[in-house]
């Protein structure tokens, strides 16, 4: 216990918790429990108990892992089997609409990246989410285009801002940043304004050269001005 | 920085000084593009030449051409590039290039607090901000747990519902423009000046609103604001029946919009085509309906569905989604119940101003929100979608247990609809993307993030 009064009294390895409004707080296990079903904002299509079942059954070790939040299931499958799931749950659970994709960067040591689908079923009124864990050093992910064709965009922009190799993609282009552009914004080391000379930019002036740093003020240097300032003269009024 | 590309035959000067690697990567798609089908036709033909080259050298009128549409070209509503092949009149081929308003919002909203990314919500789909302030309220709460009170939940409704009317008269004035009539654009244009100063009564800004709180909305609807939605939504209804006295048996405008660009249920199912567009290609997918959010098991409406997938039925469909919205809307101002607009826990949301400006632990919890906001739990990740007007539109957040989103993914409807364009595109006349782009109706600042 700390004493207010004598702070030298208090175990520096063991330092009083805050009882602050606003720190977060541990999750205790009973309330993780709570949050896997109960939210206000909870729907039914989100449980597909049977449809993971139907999964297991067919590829057995390749689902991982499952999770529950918020009352909406998370299936962890393997990564080269991706394609072949996505076909089963296309042919045989009639998940027919595809709504998403997209990737994730965790920052970790191992498994950095995640890609997950967004599946849908307008049959049976549900929604899927699959997801597959991606390593750093191999970035290599078989492509759904040719089970959903509108996983082609989704893809593209993976790519794109997280730089996943998507295997036998018909059109493996970026999908926002010019192609000339070496790096992969979404990536946590990415900084925010942007690598300075990485993507030039039209010319500011007329005859001017082109923009290499469109946030030269940020990184220290004078931007370039498109126009002549009138010299401010303080005796001048 | 990358060199100038060589076209040989073609001095093209300072035009390729940057990105030069972009447009020669376009082009190439462009060229590869449905190649084993030009493969087949020559197998086809005997001999490996394949057959459009030669019918160019036989009929200057036949030629092919490579176009440029955009990105800055009136009809393309926004910086959207459409690079096309043209066969004569008939496009062969064609790749959208987009981005060009590509500001990485997914990334900002790493660095703000759940609150402090609405702004930025407004700035996607900027015809209708009160729909995508909706949309990122409600995938917060649902990451966070939040409670919303209901008289909130009723205001979200209304309002959204009046973005939809206003997205939508934009579409029809915008769409009447691209086949030749301006004087409807002012029209529909008068509508949504109502609807402008029915925002600008509700939140105080006109355009980008920001009226949506995480865990409730910013005020209550004044007296005169909901006097304002009664006398707008009472009158509303005749203005539709007069554009569509105007337009429904409309020489011009039909045979215009009547199987222009069309595409079949299972394509759009394929393509991931979401919103009117693909309810009017026949599949009753509605996010309202299929997972329904706020009050929307509760009131009383239709979800309108075509079948015949072409431009004039995605007109008659957002025709009567207008109907069907001022259907909710007089509903919800009817079943409307007085109480608290927003949740009262500092956690969850901001204290009203009166405790702000009058109590310290209003003020404390003003700026603790400020500061750190809400705080979802580590390792929770949840996605909500809702009904935007062009679609559904969905936010996927992971959180790291701070107050800060760790990543925001958001599924932009205008993004999957641009996707299937570039296919609905192919085949159809050079004078009709016009007409087919008014009527995907993509807003650039959503599909480019």
């Amino acid at each position: 216990m700390s004493k207010p009064d004598d702070p030298r009294a208090s175990n520096p390895q063991d330092p009083e918790k805050l009882r602050f409004h606003f720190t977060p707080s541990a999750d205790s296990d009973s309330r993780r429990d709570d949050r896997a079903t109960d939210n206000p904002h909870a729907k039914d299509t989100t449980r597909v108990p049977e449809v993971i079942e139907a999964l297991q059954d067919e590829f057995g070790a390749a689902v991982l892992e499952l999770e529950r939040y918020a009352n909406e299931d998370t299936v962890y499958v393997e990564k080269r089997r991706i394609r072949e799931i996505c076909r089963f749950l296309r042919a045989e659970e009639d998940f027919d609409y595809f709504a998403d994709l997209g990737g994730i960067d965790r920052f970790t040591e191992e498994d950095r990246y995640e890609v997950f689908y967004n599946l849908v079923s307008t049959e049976r009124q549900k929604r899927i989410r699959l997801k597959v864990r991606v390593d750093e050093t191999d970035m290599t992910v078989p492509s759904v285009t040719d089970v959903y064709r509108a996983a082609n965009w989704n893809e593209r922009e993976a790519y794109d801002m997280f730089g996943f190799e998507f295997v036998d993609h018909p059109d493996p282009r970026r999908m926002y940043m010019p192609e000339d552009f070496e790096y992969h914004p979404l990536r946590k080391e990415f900084p925010q304004l942007g690598v300075p000379g990485s993507l030039p930019l039209p010319p500011q002036t007329p005859d001017g050269e082109l923009t290499m740093d469109p946030f030269a003020a940020a990184h220290g240097s004078k931007p370039v001005k498109s126009y002549d300032e009138p010299s401010t003269d303080p005796d001048s009024e | 920085m990358a060199e100038k590309p060589q076209f040989p035959g073609h001095d093209l000067g300072d035009q390729f000084r940057f990105w030069p690697k972009h447009n020669e990567k376009i082009y190439e798609r462009l060229e590869n593009k449905h190649a084993w089908l030009e493969e087949k036709q020559a197998a086809a033909q005997g001999d490996g030449e394949p057959p459009a080259t030669r019918k160019s050298e036989l009929d200057p009128l036949e030629n092919e051409m490579i176009l440029n549409i955009g990105p800055q070209h009136p009809a393309t509503h926004g910086v959207l590039r459409c690079v096309v092949k043209l066969d004569g009149e008939t496009i062969e081929k064609s790749v959208l290039d987009i981005g060009y308003l590509h500001r990485g919002i997914e990334k900002l909203a790493e660095s703000k607090t759940y609150q402090e990314f609405m702004p930025y919500t407004d700035r996607m789909d900027y015809l209708s901000p009160y729909s995508n302030n909706v949309a990122w309220c409600l995938a917060v709460e649902k990451l966070a747990g939040i409670e919303v009170p209901e008289r909130a939940q009723w205001i979200r409704m209304i309002m959204s519902e009046l973005a939809r009317i206003s997205s939508h008269c934009l579409w029809l004035g915008v769409g009447m423009m691209d086949a030749g009539a301006v004087s409807g654009f002012v029209w529909t244009f008068q509508e949504r000046e109502e609807i402008y100063s029915i925002m600008d009564e509700v939140a105080g800004a006109r355009f980008t609103v920001s009226h949506s709180r995480i865990g409730g909305v910013a005020n209550d609807l004044s007296p005169r604001a909901i006097e304002m939605i009664r006398d707008f939504i009472g009158k509303f209804p005749d203005r539709i029946a007069g554009w569509e006295g105007l337009l429904n048996k409309n020489r011009i405008w039909i045979e215009r919009n009547k199987g222009v660009g069309r595409i079949t249920k299972e394509e759009a199912l394929e393509l991931g085509v979401t919103g009117p567009n693909l309810r009017g290609s026949g599949v009753p997918y509605d996010v309202r309906r299929f997972e329904p959010y706020l009050k929307y098991d509760e009131v009383d409406f239709t979800i309108p569905v075509r079948e015949a997938g072409d431009c004039l039925a995605r007109y008659f469909l957002r025709l009567d989604e207008m109907k069907q919205s001022v259907r909710i809307i007089e509903q919800c101002l009817d079943r409307m119940t007085e109480g608290p607009i927003r949740s009262d826990d500092a956690k969850e949301a901001y204290p009203s101003k009166d405790e702000v400006y009058y109590s310290m632990e209003g003020m404390i919890h003003d700026f603790m929100y400020t500061d750190v906001g809400t705080v979802p739990p580590k390792g929770a990740h949840s996605y909500h979608a809702i009904e935007g007007p062009k679609g559904e539109l969905g936010f996927y957040l992971t959180s790291d247990g701070t107050g800060r989103p760790w990543r925001v993914r958001i599924n932009a409807p205008s993004f999957t609809n641009l996707q299937a364009m570039e296919y609905m595109m192919e085949g159809s006349l050079v004078a009709d993307t016009v007409v087919i782009i008014g009527s995907i109706d993509p807003v650039m600042g959503e599909a480019d993030k």
